[in-house]
């Protein structure tokens, strides 16, 4: 396979995720790949205050407040987890944080910065634990206008 | 930033409700509305069959008396009244939303600032307000027509049973427009006021306590409430670890399962670190359970027959989300309010309790984990304590000393014949009826009959149990007196009036006397209405939080913990209530 100049990794620490990034990291070349890191914080958050009405706006704001920088904290330390391990190869790394339908996110961001390639992980085993919150295939192969790997489970 | 989209939504729901209204006004639409208005329009046909009659004698009378036609006027019957509220309705509310949907079509820049804020809202709210009018005077008729239609064929009315009033269907038109085609962007700030609109509802219905009342129904919600909040939390607790759970999950998810659900977790979370996915799989558990809670509660209500304080007990102890059980109560008695009353009583001790729970939680954690920061005691329960419980008991409290009608109202039941008008006393036809039934339960089988169902219902007078003996009695005054004469008499005789297998005429007399022996105020009748009003929107808003992208986090170790902690709260609340709750208070 052709070494790709700029691929687009998805990538928000799951197990698939990390299989993703091993991929990536194989693929990319030092001083040849840039790796665009697209991190994409699911639209599932929006309606995580659920239909609560008993509390105070205080309260309310204070759990969202809570939960935005808990959001963030994560999505940073995936971000320089990633970062470190381009730095150690001499792999050129972008970040791209984004909230939204995870599959839109993706086409949208691949097209932003023209990449050849876009890896991501396989879906989630049925049963295994972890926050439902898949990403649309159907609807990524449809629009993705680059090539598509998927790293298999082991 | 600014808030007010340019859009010409609010417009257009003004312009179709001033159609409505309109069309109503016209009687454009009265072939729609006797579909709709059935019983309402029944009403009409009698009020003006009797009126035709009156006229046509009238103007024969005026004939032969070489008198003009007399100018008489059709009294305006149940249809008219309704028609005539809906068009109201919708002039108020259409001409209000035309308005502002103009001003905002016409604003060129907005500048940011409170203004702009709250006018964002408007547009969502009437997006509510016209699913609330659709819901109320469409569907809710509809699927009761329809059910109906359907029992023959199918032996049983599955609207009836599965509840589909204009509670159900606004919450669950709530989350078809949420999950299917996502709330727009001009109304997403109109949507969050639903709250809003809840707890004026909840501070409103404080109006419409007795003190009596209030401090039984207080007393019981105390006493379930503090048995199951803190049994529930225990078994978190205990679960939680013995299955090797996180301590924040165990904390955050004992304050959903114990308290009041959706609320507590948002209020327990960041005061246990809860983690994001914790807070997931514990507002996702929490809400599968609320909602399937809220669809099998009143049906098994309706089941096992029971009252209004019973149901209101159970579901205010026994589902796990505060938003359900209010929806479950008006599901359960969408047209009377006895039921909410009871359960919001339920739902407000809830809350109060939620300050102290935190704090428990809070010393929990900081005692199990390692390096956890120590909480601010007072801090927590200042923030926490829910504010609007304090206009609750201000609306009370002004209830109670006559702001809103005589104070003797609040006592509920009026006995002395000058109270009661003379219309209001029983017929010969209905005295008659009670004492044919009052024959028949005095014979043997009607007498065990009665000894069964008052066992059934742990129905008592004054602090012993109820025999066929008090019944007899109760009967035979009613019917020597054509009205009830006592609070006692009152309270059995309306346990014995739903007795299944009556005679209808006899628990109609029995009803019409019960009712007879309450004065109610125009601005009480103007609340309950009004109540109705905000609590369908309140859940119609609320139902648009409930997205499925939150309820599929349902999962993990808190929906093992949920599902054993959320059984055994339904069915032991259930049981507690079946063996402890008398039926009427």
């Amino acid at each position: 396979m052709k070494t790709p100049l700029k691929l687009l990794l998805c990538h928000h620490g799951t197990a698939g995720a990390k299989r993703a990034e091993t991929l990536a990291l194989e693929l990319a070349a030092p001083g040849v790949t840039t790796i665009v890191h697209c991190l994409v914080v699911p639209e599932l958050w929006a309606g995580m205050q659920g239909d609560d009405w008993l509390n105070n706006a205080s309260t309310r704001d204070a759990f969202g407040d809570y939960v935005e920088n808990m959001l963030e904290n994560d999505a940073k330390r995936e971000l320089a987890a990633v970062e470190a391990h381009c730095q150690e190869r001499g792999i050129a790394y972008e970040a791209v944080m984004r909230y939204g339908d995870p599959a839109d996110v993706v086409v949208q961001v691949a097209i932003e910065t023209s990449v050849e390639l876009v890896v991501i992980g396989s879906p989630r085993i049925k049963g295994e634990e972890g926050l439902r919150s898949r990403m649309d295939l159907e609807k990524l192969v449809r629009r993705l206008k680059c090539l598509l790997l998927i790293a298999p489970h082991p | 930033m600014i808030y007010t989209r340019k859009s010409p939504a609010l417009l257009i729901i003004g312009l179709v409700m001033l159609l409505w209204g309109w069309l109503n006004a016209s009687g454009n639409v009265d072939g729609i509305q006797q579909y709709f208005q059935k019983s309402a329009y029944s009403d009409h046909m009698k009020v003006k069959e009797k009126f035709d009659a009156e006229f046509r004698v009238a103007s024969e009378m005026a004939a032969a008396e070489s008198k003009p036609a007399p100018d008489m006027k059709m009294p305006k019957s149940k249809f008219d009244e309704a028609k005539s509220f809906q068009s109201k309705m919708c002039f108020i509310f259409g001409g209000l939303a035309t308005l502002l949907g103009l001003l905002i079509l016409m604003c060129n820049k907005p500048k940011e600032g409170n203004f702009d804020y709250y006018m964002s809202i408007f547009p969502g709210m009437a997006f509510i307000l016209l699913i609330a009018f659709v819901v109320r005077w469409g569907l809710d008729p509809m699927f009761a027509n329809w059910g109906k239609a359907a029992q023959p064929t199918l032996g049983w009315n599955f609207a009836s049973i599965f509840n589909l009033n204009y509670v159900v269907l606004g919450i669950v038109i709530g989350i078809i427009v949420v999950n299917v085609f996502k709330i727009p962007g001009w109304a997403a700030n109109g949507v969050r006021t639903a709250r809003f609109f809840l707890k004026t509802g909840v501070i409103l219905l404080g109006a419409l306590y007795s003190a009596t009342e209030l401090a039984q129904l207080g007393g019981l919600s105390v006493i379930m409430i503090g048995i199951f909040v803190l049994g529930s939390v225990g078994v978190v607790l205990f679960m939680g670890k013995r299955m090797g759970a996180n301590n924040s999950m165990t904390a955050v998810l004992s304050a959903g399962m114990g308290v009041c659900g959706v609320s507590a977790t948002v209020a327990a979370a960041p005061v246990v670190n809860a983690k994001a996915a914790e807070i997931a799989y514990t507002i996702g558990t929490i809400l599968v359970w609320g909602v399937g809670c809220m669809f099998l509660f009143p049906t098994v209500g309706h089941l096992l027959n029971m009252g209004p304080v019973q149901f209101g007990a159970w579901a205010g102890t026994g589902i796990l989300n505060s938003a359900q059980v209010a929806g479950a109560a008006l599901a359960f008695d969408p047209h009377g309010i006895e039921t909410l009353k009871v359960a919001e009583i339920f739902n407000i001790t809830r809350v109060l309790f939620l300050p102290i729970i935190v704090l428990w939680l809070a010393a929990w954690y900081v005692k199990h984990e390692a390096g956890a920061e120590k909480v601010n005691l007072g801090q927590v329960l200042f923030a926490k304590f829910p504010m609007f419980v304090l206009g609750f008991i201000l609306m009370f409290i002004l209830s109670s000393m006559g702001a809103f009608t005589p104070a003797g109202h609040y006592q509920g039941k009026y006995f002395s014949s000058e109270q009661i008008k003379e219309d209001k006393l029983l017929k010969g036809k209905e005295t008659k009826a009670i004492e044919g039934e009052l024959a028949r339960l005095k014979d043997a089988e009607g007498a065990k009959q009665l000894q069964a169902y008052f066992t059934e219902k742990a129905i008592n007078v004054g602090q012993r149990h109820a025999t066929p003996e008090d019944a007899y009695k109760g009967l035979t005054d009613l019917v020597a007196n054509k009205k009830m004469s006592t609070r006692e008499q009152e309270t059995l005789l309306k346990a014995v009036g739903k007795m299944k297998g009556l005679d209808a005429v006899a628990a109609s007399a029995i009803d019409k006397a019960s009712k007879a022996a309450y004065h109610s105020s125009k601005t009480i009748s103007a609340f309950r209405d009004w109540l109705a009003w905000l609590f369908s929107f309140g859940l119609i808003g609320l139902g648009m939080q409930i997205t499925m992208a939150a309820l599929k986090q349902a999962g993990g170790k808190p929906l093992i913990i949920g599902g054993v902690v959320g059984t055994g709260k339904a069915v032991g609340s259930l049981i507690v209530v079946l063996l402890f709750v008398k039926e009427f208070i």
